[in-house]
């Protein structure tokens, strides 16, 4: 049996939020000593358990505010997980919020360089192969601008283009295939299915149902940080969208 | 244009293949201080795009760097050079001057951009792992090209004036190397706490210009009286440039206390900010 490449088991984290969220530290005493400095737990994520194996996509679908992205940025590490366990084996490429690493004071190139050798890419390869980059992503004669000039379109190609470089054992994407237009869609798809077959463990999180349904190998559906569902695409997929339009079965 | 072909595979990523538990209880200290090792390479990058990014859109750009400090003493010259006789100090007083405005500019601006730096960079942090220091790491070595810049510029106008160079000159990197520790240290704690509270920034903006009141830049040390002669000397960047100036212009080596103050302030500051940011770290994760 092959381990799986994501594992996490009972998951959680919350966000710690003030209640009356004083602006100055006279207000803060003053609430402190009428003891009205009170913290409120948001549990983003609550008890998700789940594991994905090398060559497996799993779908997350769920309404805003259901810790989708939240729980990338567990997966991706960049955020510790407040109870449960997470393993993830291999080398990780997080596409989260495109391009939000990016400066915009710096060029196209520069940027792809600084953003591969953050995925533990060598600098100098990245830099000798940007002319590759640049038609991969359609950015000929771009590569030398300030993405500042770039569309939101542009900015997604590139990132994509480079967190896709190589082989992955661990893919997180946020909502990559909506940006972009129909070319670039079908194109990035391709590309996935590709990582697929090399045995890249792929986490999608998507609004689009046709999407989740289609490539998902199974479907994650969050609420409010907890699991509903999980399982067989068509299943989660169909019970999620009744959900929506009659909100009282996930009122459990 | 047709977007299109096929990038080729780069080489394998740096490092072992990682296997990230969280329940894997090894100290964070020994696993961010390798992480940062595997990603040495990338530091030279980040250095890079912290310089770049700084003078981007100015027209002297780097310019600036030696621009900075020779208006700073330019000025201070032109007001203070009545007050302090050069015979006392050894050296022309505009060269005295820039030796402290240098090391002081260096730690003041080093301190600052560290502190920032977790901020400032929170768009990739908070979507990218990377450890933590590299930022703060990556914005004192930026200023570290300027202070370099500037020793360069401090070392032509020492052989313009006529002071000429000891031999000792040659031993100018180990204060230089004690202050960079020192503001390396200083600027993670600072970075740590930045972190949870923007206001230590203001604070530390505020302290470090006192600070350099405290350090004799622009005055000799035995013009001091005690007790606040004690208190300068008990300042870690006095006994750095007391260290740089007797290398430069002094004569014979400085006493042995000036090496050890230096160079163990230096050593402690950067301890200690280590281990605080790496251990701090995990918790202030969730508030970038």
């Amino acid at each position: 049996m092959i381990e799986p490449a994501i594992e996490v088991s009972d998951l959680a984290l919350a966000y710690r939020l003030m209640r009356n969220r004083p602006g100055t530290i006279a207000e803060l005493a003053i609430n402190a000593l009428r003891r009205q400095v009170r913290y409120e737990r948001l549990w983003a994520l609550d008890g998700v358990s789940f594991s994905v194996a090398p060559g497996e996509l799993l779908a997350v679908v769920g309404p805003n505010g259901a810790g989708k992205s939240t729980l990338l940025r567990v997966l991706a590490r960049v955020l510790p997980p407040g109870r449960g366990r997470v393993i993830v084996r291999g080398h990780v490429s997080p596409i989260i919020e495109l391009g939000a690493g990016f400066n915009t004071e710096l060029t196209g190139l520069e940027n792809a360089v600084l953003y591969g050798a953050l995925l533990g890419h060598d600098p100098r390869w990245l830099q000798r192969h940007g002319d590759a980059i640049a038609a991969y992503a359609g950015l000929e004669g771009f590569m030398d601008v300030p993405i500042r000039a770039y569309s939101s379109g542009m900015i997604g190609r590139l990132a994509f283009a480079v967190a896709t470089l190589g082989t992955p054992d661990v893919l997180l994407i946020d909502e990559v295939l909506a940006v972009g237009d129909e070319e670039f869609r079908t194109r990035s798809a391709a590309r996935i299915d590709e990582l697929i077959g090399g045995g890249t463990a792929v986490v999608l999180v998507t609004h689009g149902m046709e999407v989740a349904r289609s490539r998902g190998d199974r479907v994650l559906w969050l609420d409010h940080g907890r699991p509903v569902a999980l399982g067989e695409p068509d299943h989660v997929v169909d019970a999620y969208v009744r959900s929506v339009s009659d909100p009282a079965v996930v009122a459990r | 244009m047709v977007p299109g072909g096929v990038i080729p595979a780069p080489p394998p990523r740096v490092g072992v293949r990682p296997v990230y538990d969280s329940a894997d209880t090894g100290s964070p200290v020994l696993g961010q201080l390798r992480e940062l090792w595997e990603l040495r390479r990338l530091l030279r990058i980040v250095v890079a795009r912290d310089v770049i990014v700084r003078y981007k859109r100015s027209l002297l750009g780097v310019w600036w760097t030696l621009l900075n400090p020779l208006l700073t003493v330019a000025v201070m010259w032109a007001v203070l050079s009545g007050i302090f006789h050069a015979r006392s100090l050894g050296v022309p007083y505009i060269v005295y001057l820039l030796s402290g405005v240098l090391l002081i500019n260096f730690f003041q601006q080093g301190v600052i951009a560290a502190g920032w730096s977790m901020a400032g960079s929170s768009g990739v942090i908070s979507k990218v792992h990377v450890p933590p220091a590299l930022f703060a790491l990556s914005a004192v070595l930026a200023a570290g090209v300027t202070l370099i810049v500037s020793v360069g510029l401090l070392l032509v106008m020492m052989l313009a004036t006529g002071v000429g160079m000891q031999p000792s000159a040659l031993l100018v990197p180990v204060p230089l190397l004690a202050l960079a520790m020192l503001g390396t240290g200083c600027g993670l704690l600072l970075a740590a706490a930045a972190v949870r509270v923007h206001d230590v920034i203001d604070f530390t903006q505020v302290a470090l210009q006192l600070l350099a009141f405290v350090t004799p830049t622009f005055y000799l040390l035995s013009s001091v009286s005690e007790p606040m002669r004690t208190a300068v000397q008990f300042n870690p960047l006095t006994q750095i440039l007391l260290l740089f100036r007797g290398l430069l212009w002094g004569s014979g080596l400085p006493p042995w206390w000036t090496w050890a103050a230096s160079a163990g302030s230096g050593a402690v500051a950067l301890g200690l900010g280590t281990v605080v940011l790496a251990r701090t770290w995990r918790a202030s994760a969730a508030m970038l």
